[in-house]
């Protein structure tokens, strides 16, 4: 019988097929939405004043980097809430990793601590917000703690959870091969609790952008939260919409690093998704 | 060259915690001895505790009554003098063929200028050269057991803990890794507790071969295998000597495979 496996390049060639199917459609999806809403806001059936209009978003946006926003540049603005998010997002995520790995390692430290994890986790973490305002001033450190206090609970839920459902019989076979507790903790249930922790990174990334807006909302000197909060106290959607852009941006890039960085680490794992011969 | 350990089971009892909350007995007071570097196969019906014995002489678990102990002490805890090829696959998912086989030296924190050659013969030994960088979804089930075998033996363990080993291969293989086990076990003396359920490869390899009862496990019979060493495992199997020693600790073994299969057709019924 002849061996007619597809070649590499066949293969290549219905991945890119696929692939610019899906982009297209994506496209077109785009395409009716946006043209809908500018068509509709057009005919004052929605009316712009309330709801703006596409091509007054991209307006806004041309204005604010040709001529800098109400509170100065738009990429300086840019600038700080994304550092307030990625700050507050790294604290987050190293300081849940080590707390929820510790505390999984040592279950009577965890059952000490138990009952504080829980209540500080039932606060609603919005409020800290005002608090840290109050607290760390205007300027950018109360925005990274809050970023951080969002981010934190999710990793180290996971990262515990990730930590508890190693498996035994790996852990065994690793103390039986000579690890030590720390290389138990670091070689095997570390590496296993990595699914764990990268699917909570995936979440904490908005939360870590909505912790960085929400205390620009509060009170703060510039970022894209006080550029939402302007535009709003002037009425102009437009300019919602435009500083949303900007975020969502942010958000789909912060996205595709996580990821790379998940194929990265947990490239040991059968693809789910895999890229050849279906 | 590393030393077997005595090892002595005294009057061990397990139980366990079944899922509806009662109690479930998997060892009876059991009772046996092997001396340093003997070869000892356990066999006996599925489910009747060989596995739990091992677990119990590994330190993973402790016995509920009586005492395992080596060379005198009893076992509280893992100990790296023992190494242990567990029945199901114990590979570590993130590392690569060559990293799980060189584990051990890694954990114990050896030089990797000098394992390293040792983990490349180790990896030709159980055939898996060209596979080094492959991780273990990538293997067959047999290619994972194999790397399990190299990443136990590597250790050159003073007590080893063989949980059906050889189940997952097929015949070539088998024969091979059985005669690199002999060889390994001759020139290293170390003590060997091998659990099979088959009857042929336990007289070829072991010393004694102990059968335990239908579960809870008791020693229902200990023979001592009498056979010429250094034994050919692939042609010992046709001598008459050979069939007579088959056909005595069948005759003893199927008693209790017979208990145990009964039990598992009347068990659905009986709640
Ligand atoms: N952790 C556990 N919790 C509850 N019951 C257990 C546990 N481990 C083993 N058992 C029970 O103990 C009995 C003996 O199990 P074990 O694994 O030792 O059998 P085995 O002789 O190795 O069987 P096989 O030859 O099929 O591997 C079984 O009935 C099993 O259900
Ligand atoms: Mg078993």
């Amino acid at each position: 019988m002849a061996e007619d496996f597809l070649s590499d390049a066949e293969i290549k060639r219905k991945q890119t097929k696929h692939r610019i199917n899906v982009h297209s459609l994506q496209l077109a999806v785009a395409v009716a939405l946006l043209g809908s809403w500018q068509i509709l806001a057009d005919k004052k059936i929605l009316d712009p004043f309330f709801y703006g209009r596409p091509s007054g978003v991209m307006h806004q946006l041309g204005v604010w980097i040709q001529h800098g926003t109400s509170i100065g540049s738009i990429w300086v603005n840019a600038w700080v809430t994304l550092y307030e998010a990625t700050y507050g997002f790294l604290a987050g995520v190293i300081l849940g990793i080590i707390f929820g790995v510790f505390l999984a390692r040592n279950p009577t430290a965890a059952e000490i601590f138990a009952p504080y994890i829980k209540v500080s986790n039932s606060i609603p973490r919005v409020v800290l917000g005002s608090i840290f305002v109050l607290w760390l001033g205007l300027g950018s450190i109360s925005k990274v703690a809050l970023a951080f206090v969002l981010v934190f609970f999710p990793v180290f839920f996971n990262a515990f959870q990730g930590t508890r459902e190693a498996d035994n019989k790996l852990i065994a076979n690793a103390r039986l091969l000579g690890a030590s507790k720390r290389q138990v903790t670091t070689k095997i249930v570390f590496p296993s609790a990595l699914s764990w922790i990268t699917a909570s990174m995936h979440v904490s990334f908005g939360f870590a952008l909505i912790g960085a807006i929400v205390g620009e909302f509060l009170g703060a000197q510039r970022g894209l939260g006080l550029l939402i909060a302007t535009a709003q106290g002037n009425f102009n959607p437009n300019g919602v919409y435009a500083a949303m852009l900007l975020i969502a941006i942010m958000a789909l890039t912060a996205e595709w690093l996580i990821t790379k960085l998940e194929d990265r680490l947990l490239k040991w794992r059968p693809t789910q998704v895999s890229g050849t011969e279906h | 060259m590393s030393k077997g350990v005595h090892v002595k089971f005294s009057n061990v009892s397990k139980r366990f915690r079944t899922p509806k909350g009662d109690w479930y007995q998997a060892l009876k007071e059991l009772n046996f001895e092997i001396q340093p570097g003997e070869f000892v196969a356990l066999v006996g019906p599925t489910g009747c505790g060989k596995s739990t014995a091992l677990t119990l002489l590994a330190g993973l678990e402790q016995s509920s009554i009586g005492e395992v102990s080596v060379d005198g002490t009893a076992v509280k805890d893992i100990d790296i003098r023992t190494g242990f090829v567990f029945q199901h696959d114990a590979t570590f998912p993130w590392m690569s063929v060559a990293n799980n086989v060189g584990a051990g030296p890694k954990f114990r924190g050896l030089d990797p200028k000098e394992y390293r050659p040792l983990v490349q013969k180790w990896i030709a030994k159980v055939g898996l050269v060209g596979f080094e960088k492959h991780y273990p979804h990538q293997l067959s089930g047999g290619m994972k057991k194999r790397v399990a075998l190299a990443q136990a033996l590597i250790n050159e363990p003073q007590l080893l803990l063989m949980d059906e080993p050889f189940s997952a291969l097929d015949v070539q293989t088998r024969s091979i890794m059985t005669d690199e086990l002999m060889t390994l076990w001759e020139t290293t003396g170390s003590t060997v507790l091998f659990v099979t359920h088959d009857l042929e490869e336990a007289i070829a390899l072991a010393d004694r071969v102990i059968v335990l009862t239908a579960g809870p496990a008791q020693v229902k019979a200990d023979f001592k295998i009498e056979l010429a060493r250094p034994r050919k495992a692939r042609e010992i199997r046709f001598t008459e000597e050979f069939l007579k020693i088959y056909q005595n600790i069948w005759e003893v073994l199927r008693d209790e495979v017979d208990i145990a299969y009964q039990r598992q057709l009347i068990a659905p019924s009986e709640k």
